[in-house]
């Protein structure tokens, strides 16, 4: 063990895991988790844009449910996945740059792409676990910045498969065992196979996501011991945002809560009873959180089509929708026209046959289907659709 | 020729990643960003990788050798999945108005689970100790 004070060399590491047999194996599987969390993530980003020159689509009402689900399912899978990688390939970190100076040109770009990419990963699975269990310990605006460091992963991972596709697809077409590519130091047998090891590392990539994705999968609830929600809450749909913290629990419950309606010039103020008046409708749409939760709700209240009509406004504009909330940046949100004249889209004002508890918006919010759950204003005062 | 398209896509793609990274915010944020992305893959490198070695060297000379695979698979099950619950472990996000929010009993999961494993890890030692004796037919073959 005189070794030990000098840095080590790849030859330090003498496990036969080591190899990129094993390396190129899981490197799939985490491909596969990093480009379906990169689509998904894009929709995602997409859905909350105000400026959305392709309409996103309002059916099927379950769709961001479904993709922004994938989203945290395929990250939270990726994290075993990526540790046991970077375990694997981790002896060449130390690897001596070549003599040859075009050789050591390339070599440290490859060396900078690699960097950039394990960074990039880290970080995403990092703040993306952290954003889910709305922990946020820096400084950073948390969606600007992961969808910006997606964008650099997903370069650097493009990067990366391109310089080690040979090696890649030899591994793949070769024996798990086959030492081909290996380091000519890396023979011990530590007693755990390599198969043992990939077996392993699917079982904790399954187990994370048994034991996170109750917190959107229902049927998986009793199993998700590590899920941010056990799914509870009033009317069955837990809460995002308390009216506490957005400071509207006075202005939501007083008696002079009005509802207003604009388009131009025509104006109409509703009180609740007012809204308790109109045509009830009653549909089954879900509340599909950014972080990933997502509960189906029964939700009753005035389609919000039939309030455009009142004031006269024209079918597929864009509609404003405004909040008591005085601060945040989900105090308001732009309701694009598609789903402004969509028949489901509704300003609830019962949720599971209940009036809906004050968390969940009370005097009424809005819901439409297929639509991130920030963007479902909660508390909302006014409606306004520009002349 | 694939692998060139492919470097230059994703150099194109990684560089527009950079620019939305450095433009969309002031330079406190970026900063934050940047000793985040050094921060992350320096503890995992210059921590967590070599105490896992240090781990996995003891448990080598510890355990009996039946042991050793059970226990290093273990440990990447457990310790990929107790990593990953931090956030909840510690309930960093809970708010106090809002009891629908990391609201399970996480640490009861958390020793359920290590007893499953360790379960699953004693089983699995056991029967490979039991196995490994290559010493003439066993009394139950006789």
């Amino acid at each position: 063990m005189t070794t030990a004070l000098k840095p080590p060399t790849p030859e330090s590491f003498t496990s036969r895991l080591h190899s990129p047999a094993v390396a190129a194996r899981v490197g799939v599987w985490l491909g596969v988790c990093f480009g379906l969390a990169f689509l998904t993530g894009l929709i995602s980003h997409y859905a909350q844009n105000v400026s959305q020159p392709i309409p996103f689509p309002t059916s099927p009402s379950w769709g961001y449910r479904l993709t922004q689900g994938l989203h945290v399912i395929t990250g939270t899978a990726a994290i075993p996945l990526l540790l046991v990688k970077l375990w694997t390939v981790y002896p060449k970190f130390f690897e001596r740059p070549p003599r040859n100076v075009r050789r050591v040109v390339v070599e440290v770009l490859e060396r900078i792409n690699t960097g950039l990419l394990v960074s990039a990963g880290i970080f995403l699975l990092v703040s993306g676990t952290l954003n889910v269990a709305q922990w946020y310990p820096w400084e950073f605006s948390y969606r600007r910045t992961h969808y910006a460091v997606a964008w650099v992963a997903i370069g650097a991972l493009v990067v990366h498969i391109a310089v080690k596709l040979p090696i890649i697809r030899d591994a793949l077409r070769g024996h798990l065992d086959d030492s081909t590519h290996d380091n000519p130091s890396a023979t011990r047998d530590s007693g755990v196979s390599r198969r043992g090891l990939l077996t392993t590392t699917w079982v904790a990539g399954g187990l994370a996501v048994l034991t996170t994705a109750g917190s959107t999968v229902p049927a998986l609830r009793d199993l998700s011991i590590f899920g941010v929600r056990s799914g509870g809450g009033p009317g069955g749909i837990p809460i995002n945002k308390s009216a506490a913290s957005a400071d509207v629990t006075a202005t939501a419950t007083s008696s002079s809560y009005s509802l207003s309606v604009v388009h131009g010039d025509n104006a109409v103020t509703l009180t609740r009873d007012d809204l308790l008046a109109m045509t009830q409708r009653t549909e089954t749409l879900p509340i599909a959180c950014v972080e990933g939760w997502s509960a189906n709700g029964t939700w009753t209240g005035v389609r919000l089509r039939d309030l455009l009509d009142l004031v006269g406004a024209p079918r597929d504009r864009d509609v404003a929708i405004g909040s008591l909330q005085q601060e945040g940046a989900f105090r308001d949100s732009l309701l694009q026209g598609n789903f402004a004249d969509d028949d489901r889209t509704l300003l609830a004002l019962q949720l599971d046959g209940e009036p809906l508890s004050i968390d969940h918006g009370y005097p009424c919010r809005l819901i439409a289907p297929n639509r991130p759950g920030v963007l479902q204003t909660k508390w909302v005062s006014t409606i306004e659709v520009p002349a | 020729m694939t692998r060139v398209l492919l470097v230059v896509v994703g150099v194109l793609v990684g560089a527009y990643g950079a620019w939305l990274l450095l433009s969309r915010q002031d330079t406190d944020g970026n900063v934050a960003t940047l000793v985040w992305l050094g921060a992350g893959v320096l503890l995992h490198d210059f921590l967590l990788v070599p105490v896992v070695l240090v781990v996995m060297g003891l448990g080598s000379r510890l355990l009996p050798s039946a042991w050793r695979a059970p226990v290093a698979l273990g440990v990447v099950v457990l310790g990929s999945l107790t990593l990953m619950a931090v956030p909840v472990l510690g309930r960093f996000g809970a708010r106090p108005d809002n009891p629908t929010l990391v609201d399970r009993p996480y640490v009861a999961g958390w020793l359920v689970l290590a007893a499953l494993v360790a379960v699953v890890v004693v089983a699995a030692s056991l029967l490979r100790s039991r196995r490994a004796v290559p010493t003439g037919p066993g009394p139950e073959e006789q």
